[in-house]
């Protein structure tokens, strides 16, 4: 109580320390020739962890409620349960690490467009307004991949309605997203996204903040040699 | 018919009258000694009284630096451009700058009135704010009166005082049917004549109902111009009163009646003139739901009708408001004659007010009793107004300060004798002395101190809880209030607990400290192949240490044992750490000498333990812990430059951020020993170095900001 007492008078102090804070988003996914794959997301706070740490000691924090780790759990078992259900997808796989804050969900696809409503439904079960539409497509014959990708103009305005407190915690936030294939890449269409040395895999990485104000578009048109 | 042009006069004279509003409001936030004071104006019965002090603001910055200033030229400017007159300085407005003003409130139970008095040093000055036409100005014996236009309050004049009234009605008066019969006014609700209008629908009630309501009986009490245009209405509402006297009925149960009463009229179309109250009562509200329904499914589909029964409701609520407000200006025209022209007990003879004064304010608050102020406005909270939850708080005062050091404002407020008797067994407790040591002025960034009688605390809070929280439960919990308080004192040997935990607290935030933390990452081959990575960056903490006072250490002992056991707690010579992964901050912690420490940083904990431990209090640290009960301070200073840029998201936001931090001095919080009857406490803001005085450095932070 006395303690709760004190954090409450230096919280001023506390917010300052808070301010910022990093955490990188990952998505990983590796596409066989004949349309099936692998897909592993992957949210790590770890940089933010003495952060989050004291958060969690906090009931709420700049008006928001502080989940406790059993209801971060929860969620994520309920996006597992979720995926499982789901049509085409399979082997799904969570870990969760709350020392380090990470946190990981792998799955297998039938079809690369099977993902393509999955995020989406579970940004919504989650209450998250105003997110990406996103959607990834595989032509076999082409052998084209491509990710579409719309800002959505309702993120930027969600996100200009934050306090600017509540926005410097994105930051130093990232997304990286990693496309493996099996044939070679021979062209992308994003000329942000870069190719690795076999030629085998696209990686684009991105600052969220900058996606969230549509300013770096992550739709990419990638053509593997036939 | 108002005519173009007085239509136009009014709206001329609205705008002007709000823009003189505004511009006595802003002088008074600025303003004015005491030969002649008006504080003889303001009655004894007064609620609260605000006061300013012209001499005092104006020794702090003269009326040329004030005119100079960016606030004064714009209050100038404006003032000119609406006015179409040249100001050049604030004494052109005609008001003593060195006088005190007053603002009082007084309150009964049917008007508020909210009332300035501001002392004038040329009126005829004065009266240049106030246009030219002088057709809405009354003299009467060099006295001059004007109502505002939309007849909400009125000034009034002479050659050395203004007196500004506003008045509201009290809508918890008029509510009561008893209270506004007595003038004529009956309460509108828009179900009353939406029923009332549907039943006119019917040809047959139409008539009778027109018949009954509309014969030109002389009212009972006639302040309006025109009688009222009811007849049975009024003999209801005098039995109603005299039901009232015996029964007092709540809002609802009226409401119910008018309703009821229109479907009766349904029901009956041939009503008797003159009705007895209660088996009226008895006979409409046993038949209200079924009625409410026909009368539905009469109106369903008469859309024009509806909105007809709508603007007549407006215009029949209009009429009762407009009664209101012609009721409301008589009343305050008679406080203005009662202010203005008579003699009367004022507020200084109240000893509350006179002991609450201090010369050397800026500005004063003070509010009569919080208890009284609760029951004044209790009717308006309903149900939960019945219990004075205010009980035992007297007056509440707040006085502003300002020097060549700081801002202060000072608050006070006064306490029955039982809860002062408590208060001042609980606060008979310093500050452990040998807790100062550990304070670094030079380096402290903040701390927080308080310190109680534990014992004192828990033989009297039972009382206290139930002085509290007693009147909201009511007598029903009296005996459960009693038998917890007893409980609580049987299970708690209060004498024991303040032993072990005496009462007295600090905890002091020294510094900060960087510390290496890791972190998780990826790093990517050149295929892109994802490897899990711990790198290490630097995080600031604060580096606090937090004490308090234990004479009976055994507790703390056994609990360090069972800790030891369970493996929650380590211990390297006498200095135990609390193992929690989890926590963002080593904790250890440790008992020497009486005193209990907790810290986060084991070096310091070692040092305290060897007795090396440098503090350098400064003298008004110590004076401010030492005398007491509660303090808080804040030294933003130095916390410039101690947090690393990047952990404020970028040198800009930093640079933004140290250099606010740098202009800010001390801030602190602290209580006053209790006086008389009177617990009091101040919060005081010191500026910065470079600035003349408080007022000054307040009017640049105001340029600055709007800059």
């Amino acid at each position: 109580m006395r303690l709760k007492r004190f954090y409450a008078a230096f919280l001023p102090v506390f917010i300052i320390l808070l301010l910022s804070s990093c955490f990188q988003v990952i998505e990983e996914i590796s596409l066989k020739n004949d349309g099936t794959g692998d897909v592993a997301l992957t949210i790590n706070l770890s940089q933010s962890r003495t952060k989050l740490a004291s958060v969690m000691l906090l009931d709420s924090i700049q008006g928001y409620k502080v989940p406790s780790k059993a209801k971060l759990q929860q969620e994520l078992n309920e996006a597992v349960a979720y995926l499982k259900k789901s049509e085409g997808i399979s082997n799904v796989k969570s870990t969760s690490d709350f020392n380090n804050y990470v946190a990981t969900i792998t799955f297998s696809f039938k079809d690369v467009s099977n993902i393509n409503n999955i995020t989406k439904n579970i940004l919504a079960r989650q209450k998250i307004k105003g997110t990406n539409s996103s959607s990834y497509s595989y032509n076999k014959i082409s052998k084209t991949f491509s990710r579409k990708y719309q800002a959505v103009s309702t993120a930027k305005t969600e996100f200009n309605k934050l306090k600017n407190q509540d926005k410097a915690v994105f930051n130093n936030a990232t997304y990286t997203s990693i496309y493996r294939f099996e044939s070679p890449v021979i062209t992308t269409s994003n000329p942000a996204s870069n190719l690795s040395k076999s030629k085998k895999a696209v990686m684009l990485k991105s600052s969220i903040i900058d996606l969230i104000n549509g300013k770096v578009n992550v739709s990419n048109q990638i053509q593997l040699s036939k | 018919m108002k005519t173009a042009v007085e239509q136009n006069f009014i709206t001329l004279n609205l705008s002007i009258m709000k823009k003189i509003l505004i511009a006595i409001s802003l002088i008074f936030i600025f303003n004015l000694a005491h030969a002649q004071d008006l504080v003889k104006k303001i009655p004894a019965d007064a609620f609260a009284v605000a006061t300013i002090k012209g001499d005092n603001v104006f020794k702090l910055m003269f009326v040329k630096d004030f005119n100079e200033s960016f606030l004064g030229k714009k209050l100038l400017t404006q003032t000119s451009k609406s006015l179409e007159k040249e100001f050049t300085s604030i004494e052109d407005f005609g008001i003593n700058l060195n006088k005190n003003m007053y603002y009082f409130n007084q309150v009964n139970d049917s008007i508020t009135y909210n009332c300035f008095l501001i002392p004038l040093q040329d009126a005829s000055k004065f009266e240049g704010l106030i246009n030219n036409k002088n057709e809405k100005i009354n003299t009467v014996n060099g006295i001059k009166t004007m109502v505002l236009p939309d007849s909400t309050g009125l000034m009034r004049w002479n050659d050395n005082t203004l007196y500004f009234v506003a008045g509201s009605i009290r809508s918890s008066f008029f509510a009561d049917s008893a209270k506004s019969a007595q003038y004529g006014i009956k309460d509108i609700r828009y179900q009353n004549s939406y029923s009332e209008e549907a039943v006119t629908d019917s040809a047959v009630v139409d008539s009778t109902y027109s018949a009954e309501d509309y014969p030109a009986i002389p009212d009972v009490v006639t302040i309006t111009e025109q009688p009222l245009k009811i007849q049975k209405k009024n003999s209801t509402q005098i039995k109603k009163k005299h039901h009232a006297v015996a029964a007092k009925p709540s809002k609802k149960k009226k409401a119910k009646k008018n309703t009821a009463k229109k479907a009766t009229y349904k029901k009956k179309p041939v009503q008797p003139k003159e009705v007895e109250i209660d088996n009226y009562e008895a006979d409409t509200v046993a038949k209200l739901p079924i009625e409410m329904e026909t009368y539905t499914t009469d109106s369903v589909g008469e859309s024009t009708g509806s909105y007809d029964e709508y603007l007549d409701y407006q215009n029949k609520r209009a009429e009762q408001e407009a009664k209101k407000k012609r009721l409301a200006i008589i009343w305050i025209n008679a406080q203005a004659d009662k202010i203005f022209n008579t003699e009367y007990e004022s507020i200084s003879s109240n000893k509350s007010y006179a002991s609450s004064l201090d010369d050397k304010a800026i500005a004063e608050l003070w509010v009569s009793s919080l208890q009284n102020a609760y029951s004044s406005i209790a009717p308006e909270f309903g149900t939960y107004g019945k219990a004075n939850i205010m009980k035992g708080y007297g007056s509440l005062t707040a006085k502003l300060f300002m020097d060549q050091t700081s801002f202060r404002i000072s608050t006070g407020l006064e306490l029955a004798q039982e809860q002062v008797d408590s208060y001042k067994k609980i606060m008979n407790r310093k500050l452990n002395k040998d807790f100062l040591k550990y304070v670094d002025s030079e380096k402290a960034i903040g701390f927080m101190s308080y310190s109680i009688d534990t014992k004192a605390y828990l033989e009297e809070f039972p009382k206290l809880l139930k002085q509290a929280y007693g009147p909201i439960l009511g007598t029903k919990m009296d005996d459960e209030m009693d038998l917890g308080a007893d409980l609580l004192t049987l299970l708690l040997d209060e004498e024991a607990v303040s032993k072990v935990i005496k009462g007295d607290a600090l905890f002091v935030v020294n510094g900060l400290t960087t510390k290496d933390v890791t972190y998780t990452t990826y790093d990517y081959d050149e295929d892109y192949n994802q490897t899990e990575v711990t790198k290490t960056k630097k995080e600031t903490l604060p580096d606090f240490i937090f004490m308090f006072s234990s004479e009976d250490n055994r507790l703390i002992n056994k609990l360090i044992k069972y800790g030891i056991n369970k493996n929650r707690v380590s211990v390297n010579q006498n200095i135990y750490k609390i193992e929690e992964k989890k926590s963002p901050i080593d904790i250890y912690f440790m008992v020497k000498d009486g005193i209990v420490f907790f810290g986060s940083a084991f070096d310091e904990m070692q040092r305290i333990s060897n007795n090396q431990f440098q503090g350098a209090i400064s003298k008004q640290h110590k004076s401010l812990l030492a005398n007491n009960n509660f303090t808080m301070l804040f030294n933003s200073k130095n916390l410039v430059g101690k947090i690393p840029d990047e952990e404020l998201g970028g040198a800009e936001n930093a640079q933004k951020l140290n250099s606010t931090l740098s202009k800010m001095g001390n801030l602190y919080i602290k209580s006053n020993p209790i006086k008389g009857n009177v617990v009091s406490g101040e919060i005081s803001a010191e500026i910065p170095n470079g600035h003349e005085n408080a007022l000054k450095y307040l009017f640049s932070l105001i340029e600055n900001a709007s800059k």
